[in-house]
């Protein structure tokens, strides 16, 4: 018997050992004044001067031509800079779901003139994107989408109602899947595209779902006869759902998928250390989440080298999502455990507001991306239950 | 890695799956837990030069690094294999490593500290020391003067008492007192933990191995077994659990390579304690699902499955228990700054 799953070791060589030190520093002097609140948005937090500063830097689209505006670089280095930025919490929402999403699709499937127009613009950190995939009665089951594309003389017209679409309110485009032919309730899967939008097209409208949080991150967006223009659609028609799954795939093993609380941790020892605290559960709590820690990096890492090799391990990207979150969702109860942490939110306490808000804010670490249900149900198919 | 060492380690891991494959089963598991050691299997083994992996080629060995054994130490988990290659295969790396000879036979490894005194006399003992019983040789680390040093001594030479383990295999304590051992050398190589690091790892790949199997055995199980007129596998429940053991088996395996390959790299004591402290926990919960997935068959004498949990509750308390590991990663942290936490994760291995 082999092993039923691939993961070949992938070490970082040590020549990016300078990039790291640079997103380091750099990130050391902007995140002086970060709240522990705008700490705990980190890759959904919506700062468009940050994106921009990172952008002139050359760490967005660090692995696209430079004809696009990219940087050529390698996997692996943005890889370094990317979990650079987690580490701290950094607000990446602006530019992250074009960074990681919207602009690597254009780049495999999309037209000439959409990667110039486009893909410079992301890099630069002037446009963000948003994803329009749920539904009001598609969440997991997204092949049920019933928004839908009609064509029209030089386009299409979109109808219906996108869920959960985060920083809608803010973002200039969206990519977003609709059903541009067959019937949800006889050709799931077929039918479906993906269509670039701009957010100030007439027709659309957003509303804000307030969170838990108390604060409104996810957006409601309705589409009431919104033309798009033929040159928008991207890839090709009916074949969105099999490009909307390869995006997906990829996500899942990202590290914002395990560093979504990352931040606590740092905060959390000084913290033991100032009370003095030294118990053996304390050491062996803390321990146990740095192991975690270091093998779901090992993991996400390889990924990263077989995605590289031109392997698509779907069912490794499931499993490391869902250690993941179950990692990042413990985080804030640790600290609770750990530093008998009342529920009081007290400003400009950072490890305070951190912990507030991401007690309130893990409920969606399993949800996002792919149910942990969803996931698991891959995993088992994947294993040969039948 | 060169091409050439992929191969022998690939080539290696083959025979050994092919061997056990064909010689264990559980007459073999029974047999051994009766405290007998299968002497033919052994015999074959030996001769196959399998646990001389590690080994330095001009000792005779295959000059294998941890990392590229990581395989075959994995298969004797997977096989559930009832001898002690790991502990000799350990044995003899370290034996070559410090320049001494490697005796032939089974040899058994403590995971303690023990003292070595002026006269060059041992003393120290070992509650639990695994395959004691039937080994010829055994290798502790002790110091002297604050140095570490690996002596060889006879598995007679002190006072060891048999006793009773989880997974039935042959085990005992050991107390030397006094005694002269073999062969001694210094062991620049090993820092103040001693052997425990690298008992430690082979626990964790051991472990990794035994959950692959036990998830392996789920699914065949699931697939098979009919409740409401469709395989138990067509539950979502079951379904759900499967995963979650799988989830568990895949961070097992990585942490496992993960402390060779630290080990390799003159870190194993960081990397031990990071496999052993995931790992340990991983085994708690796959267990515990698999007996869920198999019902009551699983606990009952005749299925193989016991024989896997019970070597996963053995050995997650074997080197260093999970919590043991935690507790010292958690100090080596709290040691620090918070800032240092990340430099400590994104440092490359060995560092």
């Amino acid at each position: 018997m082999t092993s039923p799953f691939s993961f070949k070791p992938l070490q970082l060589p040590s020549s990016l050992e300078p990039l790291r030190l640079e997103a380091r520093a750099f990130l050391a002097e902007a995140a002086k004044d970060w709240s522990g609140w705008k700490v705990g948005h980190s890759w959904t937090g919506f700062d468009r001067d940050f994106s921009r500063e990172v952008g002139k830097r050359g760490w967005i689209g660090m692995t696209w031509p430079k004809a696009y505006g990219g940087h050529e670089r390698s996997g692996l280095e943005r890889y370094v800079v990317v979990e650079e930025m987690l580490a701290v919490g950094a607000p990446l929402g602006a530019h992250w779901f074009g960074d990681r999403q919207s602009g690597p699709l254009l780049l495999r499937l999309g037209t000439e003139a959409q990667r110039q127009r486009f893909l410079p613009l992301i890099a630069r950190g002037e446009a963000s994107f948003c994803i329009g995939l749920s539904e009001p009665d598609s969440g997991s089951d997204l092949a049920s989408l019933r928004s839908r594309a009609t064509r029209v003389e030089g386009g299409w017209r979109l109808n219906g109602r996108k869920v959960w679409t985060t920083n809608a309110h803010l973002c200039d485009f969206m990519i977003g899947l609709f059903r541009s032919g067959g019937q949800a309730d006889t050709e799931k899967h077929k039918g479906l595209s993906q269509f670039l939008i701009d957010m100030s097209a007439s027709g659309i409208e957003v509303r804000p779902i307030h969170d838990l949080t108390g604060e409104a991150h996810f957006n409601e967006v309705t589409f009431d006869n919104v033309f798009v223009p033929d040159d928008m659609l991207v890839g090709r028609e009916g074949d969105g759902w099999a490009q909307a799954s390869g995006e997906l795939a990829f996500e899942r093993s990202q590290p914002d998928r395990y560093m979504s609380a990352f931040p606590l941790l740092p905060l959390t020892i000084d913290a033991l250390r100032e009370a003095g605290t030294d118990d053996r559960l304390a050491s062996r709590r803390l321990g146990e989440a740095v192991a975690e820690l270091a093998v779901l990096r090992e993991m996400s890492l390889s990924i990263v080298g077989q995605l590289q090799d031109g392997h698509s391990p779907a069912k490794e990207a499931a499993l490391v999502k869902d250690l993941g979150n179950l990692h990042e969702q413990r985080m804030p109860d640790l600290v609770r455990e750990l530093l008998d942490c009342p529920s009081s939110i007290v400003a400009a306490d950072r490890l305070s507001e951190l912990q507030a808000f991401l007690v309130q804010n893990v409920p969606s670490f399993s949800l996002r991306g792919g149910t942990r249900e969803i996931l698991r149900g891959i995993i088992a198919k994947g294993l040969g239950l039948k | 890695m060169s091409n050439s060492e992929m191969n022998i380690s690939e080539m290696l891991a083959e025979q050994v799956q092919r061997l056990f494959s064909a010689r264990i089963d559980r007459d073999t598991w029974v047999h051994a837990e009766d405290g007998e050691l299968d002497s033919d299997l052994w015999q074959e083994i030996e001769a196959m030069g399998i646990t001389l992996a590690l080994s330095d080629e001009n000792a005779g060995g295959a000059g294998l690094n941890w990392a590229d054994s990581e395989p075959v130490l994995r298969l004797c988990g997977v096989h559930a294999a009832p001898v002690p290659i790991g502990e000799t295969t350990i044995a003899a790396w370290a034996l070559s490593r410090a320049g001494l000879e490697v005796p032939e036979g089974v040899l058994a490894i403590s995971g303690e500290i023990f003292q070595l005194d002026a006269q060059g006399r041992l003393q120290g003992q070992d509650a639990q020391l695994s395959w004691l019983p039937v080994a010829g040789h055994v290798l502790v680390a002790a110091l002297r003067e604050g140095v570490t040093h690996l002596c060889l001594v006879s598995a007679d030479a002190g006072r060891q008492q048999a006793i009773d383990t989880l997974d039935r295999l042959p085990c005992a304590s050991m107390e030397l007192e006094n005694v002269i051992p073999l062969q001694t050398a210094e062991a620049p190589f090993l820092d103040e933990l001693g052997l425990r690091p690298h008992l430690a790892a082979l626990r964790s790949m051991q472990m990794a191995g035994a959950l692959a199997r036990v998830l392996d055995l789920c699914v065949e199980y699931a697939n098979t077994r009919v409740q409401f007129d469709k395989p138990i596998g067509k539950f979502q429940a079951i379904q759900q659990m499967v995963a979650e053991l799988a989830s568990q088996a895949a961070a097992a395996q990585v942490a496992g390579l993960y402390a060779a390959r630290q080990v390799d790299a003159g870190n194993a004591s960081y990397g031990a304690a990071v496999a052993k402290s995931l790992v340990g926990r991983a085994a708690t919960r796959a267990a515990a699902i698999a007996h869920q997935v198999f019902g009551a068959i699983g606990v009952t004498d005749e299925h193989s499955l016991h024989y896997y949990t019970r070597r996963l509750w053995q050995w997650r308390s074997e080197g260093g228990s999970e919590h043991w590991w935690s507790e010292r990663i958690g100090r080596k942290v709290l040691a620090k700054d918070g800032a240092h936490l990340w430099q400590q994760l994104t440092a490359p291995i060995g560092a």
